[in-house]
């Protein structure tokens, strides 16, 4: 995933003019994973209110960009909220280079950590109202965890192209300025890569659609 | 039977490590019938040096610093108000035995007031509710929760000196009254087990309160009563800030099991209990965790010939613990406690009833990735008593959860 995330492929056709536009949705129809932490045996009650993270948005992305989108990537600022016990959202994709502030807006502890490879950090334990903040300069997958919370997981996706967009509520998503060519775009919902279609912008200005079901 | 043990306990290890890698590789929960069940567990293995002073063991049998435990904890969701949760667990590939088994209830939804009724957890002290390795920043137990006195609940000693000759002996331990075998002491609390009773936890933070009635003691914990006698336990917990945590706890229950008072004289008829009181506190900031936890025990035995024991036996434990965090996945740790116990009377003089211990333990933990912990750690042991008085262990543990 992380290969995908970073290949700088070779398009049919390349280039640097106002691109087309890949739009379309992504039906999920596979049930989420479960939400919930570890069974609670050692617990004296029932966990206090919580808020379910929203699995089935999706980030729909091109797996081999246009040369020139590796040339000056967009370096962004996200935000990555630590609310009722969820990380909200429960996935962002960003451009390398970008930074993510985690605010804290609960009333309890979080502990916010990554051990995966392209970015490993450990925020420590704050209140709410403070944050920390982390740059993220290498592309791939990046799994972010509460260490006090297990129930608590988010992906942070880092792109080094700017060709991807996060599906909204209704799971529709909208690739803008893509140079003429023929790609491989993929649709990644929670954890993984779920399908892979070809799509092809004819001429800038062109609009592709595609739609996508993932079981 | 011990074959058809054995296959079980295999069996239950085998299921316990595939459904911890399973569990570790989707990285949450195995999560059965729509999410109504889910299922959640650890693997863990700890090697030390042999203990030649008992120091780490928590039954004749088991040091916690030579242990393979394989633990499945389950909760199966009936209805929003109601849960029953299920914990079962084998060490060193023994017969798995069944840790808790509860049903949890919230009879008014929105009100802070929870039933529990079973195997339940302990509402004493804090430590008892870390229940699995990668909770615990070192290999080892705090001694208040594991370190073996030399009492027993099915035998007591006729006379003073019978106990204090067997100061800092309490992996083994034989008195003339009550059970002829040799057998372990009891601990403290003891946290390898869990209580059966009825627990009610209400409140909510920054305070809250549990009570518990259950069928032993904190240092015998048991499913089926063997006195008669019952345990009420409370803990009051107060949160004034998310960087603070205290509790104050305490116990009264009978301890002495049925066998023994039936052999007691007609003038040494009576009720003999364990009573304790705990304080418990917790800060953390930044990457620091820092607890500590004091309990205090007293129990009372039959005075039977001289020198008789008439004065309770007290005890105290105390530790205070430290983590911080060096870098992802990486943490120091260190642990500094003592177990000490009150005097009485016999023919040498005024004697602690079993031999002080104080221990010093410090380590780290590695966590390459976030389903596996490895600690490493070096203890050092002191005791007023015993045969071996002193030694030193290195242990390591790997620790595999979902």
């Amino acid at each position: 995933m992380a290969a995908l995330l970073a290949s700088a492929g070779s398009p049919a056709q390349e280039a640097r003019t106002a691109g087309g536009t890949i739009r379309g949705s992504v039906e999920v129809r596979r049930a989420p994973g479960s939400s919930e932490g570890r069974p609670a045996v050692a617990e004296l009650g029932h966990h206090g209110p919580r808020d379910t993270p929203d699995r089935r948005r999706s980030v729909v992305y091109l797996e081999t960009a246009p040369q020139a989108a590796f040339e000056a990537p967009a370096p962004g600022r996200a935000v990555l909220d630590q609310k009722n016990e969820a990380f909200v959202p429960y996935v962002l994709a960003v451009t390398v280079g970008s930074t993510v502030d985690f605010p804290n807006s609960d009333r309890v502890y979080h502990n916010v950590f990554s051990l995966s490879k392209p970015r490993q950090f450990d925020l420590g334990r704050y209140p709410k109202g403070q944050s920390r903040s982390v740059r993220f300069d290498q592309p791939g997958v990046v799994r972010v965890f509460c260490e006090i919370h297990s129930h608590m997981n988010a992906f942070i996706l880092v792109f080094a192209h700017r060709y991807f967009a996060t599906t909204d509520a209704e799971g529709r998503y909208r690739i803008e300025g893509v140079p003429p060519g023929t790609y491989a775009l993929a649709v990644w919902n929670d954890g993984q890569v779920r399908a892979r279609r070809e799509v092809r912008v004819a001429a800038p200005g062109d609009v592709a659609e595609q739609d996508f079901t993932v079981e | 039977m011990p074959k058809v043990r054995s296959i079980v306990a295999v069996a239950a290890t085998a299921l316990g490590v595939c459904l911890a890698a399973a569990g570790a590789r989707a990285g949450e929960p195995v999560s059965l019938l729509g999410g109504r069940v889910r299922l959640g567990g650890e693997v863990s293995g700890t090697i030390a040096p042999h203990d030649l002073g008992w120091f780490n063991y928590s039954d004749y049998q088991v040091s916690s610093l030579r242990l393979f435990r394989v633990d499945l904890a389950a909760e199966a969701r009936l209805a929003s108000f109601a849960s029953v949760l299920f914990d079962v667990r084998s060490d060193n590939l023994a017969a798995p035995r069944v840790y808790a088994l509860y049903l949890r209830l919230r009879p008014w939804a929105g009100r802070e007031l929870d039933l529990q009724v079973g195997l339940v957890p302990p509402v004493f002290g804090a430590y008892p509710r870390r229940r699995y390795a990668y909770e615990n920043p070192l290999p080892s137990v705090p001694l208040a929760y594991q370190y073996l006195t030399n009492l027993r609940e099915d035998a007591v000693p006729s006379r003073s000196e019978e106990l204090v000759a067997r100061r800092g002996r309490g992996w083994r331990v034989r008195y003339p009254v009550g059970s002829s075998e040799a057998g372990p002491g009891l601990p403290l609390v003891n946290s390898q087990k869990w209580d059966t009773g009825v627990q009610l936890r209400l409140g909510r933070e920054p305070l809250s309160l549990a009570l518990a009635v259950t069928q032993g003691t904190l240092c015998y914990p048991l499913t089926r009563d063997q006195n008669d006698g019952k345990q009420v336990s409370a803990r009051l917990a107060w949160t004034p800030s998310p960087s603070l945590a205290a509790g104050l706890s305490g116990a009264s229950g009978e301890f002495l099991a049925r066998e023994v008072q039936d052999v007691l004289p007609a003038g040494a008829q009576g009720t003999y209990r364990q009573k304790a009181a705990g304080l418990d506190l917790q800060w953390s900031h930044g990457y620091w965790i820092v607890r500590a936890e004091a309990v205090w025990s007293r129990w009372n035995l039959p005075a039977l010939e001289a020198t008789r024991i008439e004065e309770p036996l007290d005890a105290l434990g105390f530790f205070a613990e430290a983590r911080y965090k060096i870098r992802p996945g990486l943490y120091a740790a260190a642990r500094a406690e003592r177990l000490g116990f009150s005097e009485i009377p016999s023919a040498a003089g005024l004697r602690t009833w079993d031999a002080p211990v104080t221990r010093v333990e410090a380590g780290a933990g590695f966590s390459p990735w976030r389903y596996v912990l490895v600690k490493a750690s070096w203890q050092h042991n002191w005791r007023d008593g015993g045969a071996v008085r002193e030694n030193d262990l290195v242990a390591g543990q790997v620790v595999l959860w979902f």
